[in-house]
């Protein structure tokens, strides 16, 4: 039996308007995540990874094609719907991890779930789970600029995953961490895959994408096996 | 996590920011609450001095309060025939004199004003001695009550003489001093502070004038009967004296709302408005700023499928708090404020004692509250049109790229 996809982008192009003239980042782009997937994609600065991760995770539109996230057209949605597939079915770890300054790493994981309507209780064992499962259970009332570079990542991924999301995309999620704090990083995707959870990557970094299912590499905007 | 403790948060983890802002809107806010006092500050003092003196109607010659004097004649019979009306209580003849006091080798101008009733019962307060007595009371020729600040000038106790000469003009114009009696010292809610003000009785005045007697007042003041009220006793009067000249405090208040408050009136609004202008732009400016630093945050707070309605909810919460807090911290600045600047203001010469440019009103705090409160949704749109618009996937790219 074929596993359910997830997401599928079904040839899509992305142009950019540009004062000096249209940029394409993506060409006839096709890519579908099922549940089990751990995907990565490689390849030069501005070969469109991220604009592909930004398609795949409902925040931008391609200007050709279509994204097909759990059999509904992302783009027949309006911006409530969309946000609402981002906040309850897909979980978003950056680079820069932007974790919010004024709240401690235990409420920026509550936040999401807060709106998601989750009651308080709730959101607290939840929060105190995921805190355990980063490895940070003794930092959860610690504000982020009392965190190292890889503690705020794996608050990060915490808060990514604090809606039991189908899909998490990593946008270079070791690129502000050094080498041995981007493997401990890059163990927790491996254990959140394991666990069940899809994972989107794009990165530069070939260790990380050595540890995925499936790879690709981009190049100008074009994505190949 | 409402977007109001969202909203707090972030305002404790920026403190200096919020701080500097919540000034900038105290002082501001003091200035508006100032100007607001100033609105009908005046209005309501004036109304308060007419309604303290206890008499609600006042009958003149002229029409208005134009500076040009115009007696009343036969003022007794005019006096006599109100108090006969049904509407009336009570009614005091009031006439007003220049005059000289001396007192050991000084000479001051003071202005005499003689009555039909004991100054009590015209408004004066007794600081000391004995209350001026009604007229033919007493077996004094010329008894007076003196204003504390010429008491004060002349070194004057109860029982002290004075002697007063009428500052009349063409052939009395050389009448001698009469000497006098001070039996009190008081003070009067509308002595100007510059003004010497002395209060006598009929007889007191008629002996100043060289005992001439014309029979004139300036003013007849009428206190309405409770169960009639100024409006009636103002038909009645006017009924009888259709050639005079008759006003409510209502009326005279309302006159000089038109005429001579007008001016800080609209002084009020010019400077209120700009206020108001400086505290959009102020709030506006810093939250603008303050979410220029944060569009990344926001930009991946979009993408974690945190709504555009709770961000932007959270930036109105920041300035509501802004606002708000400034907005409070502005009462008691602006308080301190307006007693310093009403005591510059009253300096002006002619000013009763009494009178306050600046008087706290719960009408002013509520508009106040209320202005602000619009001051800080105006002021929360822009950013929250900025977030509201953010194209997040463009903003991430950036913010990495950056």
């Amino acid at each position: 039996m074929t596993p359910r996809a997830i997401v599928e982008a079904r040839s899509v192009g992305r142009v950019f308007p540009m004062p000096a003239g249209p940029v394409t980042a993506l060409r006839d782009v096709s890519l579908r995540i099922d549940a089990a997937d751990y995907v990565a994609i490689t390849g030069p600065s501005g070969c469109g990874k991220s604009t592909l991760l930004h398609l795949v995770g409902c925040v931008d539109a391609p200007t050709s094609g279509s994204i097909v996230f759990e059999d509904r057209d992302v783009q027949s949605l309006g911006e409530t719907a969309r946000s609402r597939i981002r906040l309850t079915r897909i979980g978003f770890v950056f680079q820069r991890f932007f974790l919010l300054p004024m709240l401690t790493a235990g409420e920026n994981i509550e936040l999401p779930q807060a709106e998601a309507g989750v009651p308080a209780a709730a959101r607290r064992a939840r929060t105190a789970e995921l805190l355990e499962y980063v490895g940070l259970a003794n930092r959860a009332d610690h504000l982020p600029s009392q965190l190292s570079g890889g503690e705020m990542q794996r608050t990060a991924i915490a808060r990514a995953l604090a809606n039991r999301p189908a899909l998490l995309v990593a946008d270079e999620p070791t690129g502000e961490l050094d080498e041995e704090t981007g493997e401990h990083v890059a163990a927790l995707f491996d254990r959140v895959h394991a666990d069940g959870t899809a994972i989107l990557m794009v990165t530069h970094n070939a260790a990380l994408a050595a540890r995925a299912t499936r790879r690709y590499a981009m190049k100008n905007g074009m994505l190949a096996s | 996590m409402t977007s109001a403790w969202l909203a707090w948060r972030t305002m404790r983890r920026y403190r200096a920011r919020t701080a500097l802002a919540t000034i900038g809107v105290a002082i501001i806010g003091a200035l508006l609450f100032d100007m607001l006092l100033l609105s009908r500050g005046l209005v309501t003092s004036f109304a308060d001095l007419l309604n303290h003196s206890g008499y609600d109607v006042r009958v003149l010659n002229s029409q208005g309060f134009s500076l040009a004097r115009a007696t009343i004649p036969r003022a007794s019979e005019v006096d006599a025939a109100i108090a006969r009306l049904p509407e009336v209580a009570s009614v005091a003849r009031i006439r007003l004199e220049p005059a000289t006091a001396m007192h050991h080798g000084a000479d001051i101008n003071v202005a005499l004003i003689s009555s039909t009733h004991s100054g009590t019962q015209v408004a004066w307060t007794l600081i000391s001695g004995a209350d001026l007595p009604a007229d033919g009371a007493s077996a004094d020729r010329c008894p007076v009550l003196v204003a504390s600040n010429l008491a004060a000038r002349l070194e004057l106790q109860p029982g002290a003489p004075l002697s007063l000469r009428a500052g009349v003009s063409g052939e009395r114009s050389v009448l001698p001093a009469v000497a006098c009696r001070v039996v009190g010292i008081g003070a009067s809610p509308f002595s100007a502070g510059d003004e010497y003000q002395v209060l006598t009785t009929l007889s007191g005045m008629r002996a100043v004038r060289g005992g001439a007697d014309d029979d004139t007042a300036d003013v007849v003041l009428v206190a309405s009967r409770p169960e009639s009220g100024p409006a009636a006793a103002v038909h009645a009067i006017a009924a009888r004296h259709p050639d005079l000249h008759v006003y409510s405090n209502e009326d005279v208040v309302e006159q000089f709302n038109q005429n001579g408050f007008a001016y800080f009136r609209q002084i009020s609004v010019v400077l209120s408005s700009i206020t108001i202008v400086f505290t959009v732009l102020l709030v506006a400016t810093i939250l603008t700023v303050s979410t220029n630093q944060r569009l990344g945050e926001i930009a991946a707070l979009r993408a974690l499928g945190i709504g555009r309605r709770r961000i932007a909810t959270m930036l109105l919460w920041e300035s509501v708090l802004i606002v708000g807090v400034g907005g409070l911290l502005a009462l008691p600045l602006g308080g301190l404020v307006a007693v310093g600047l009403d005591g510059i203001l009253k300096q002006m010469p002619g000013i009763p004692e009494a009178l306050h440019f600046f008087v706290f009103e719960g009408r002013a705090v509520a508009l106040h509250a209320l202005l602000l409160s619009t001051t800080a949704l105006v002021a929360a749109l822009y950013p929250m049109w900025l977030t509201a618009r953010l194209p997040i996937a463009s903003t991430l790219r950036r913010e990495v790229v950056g």
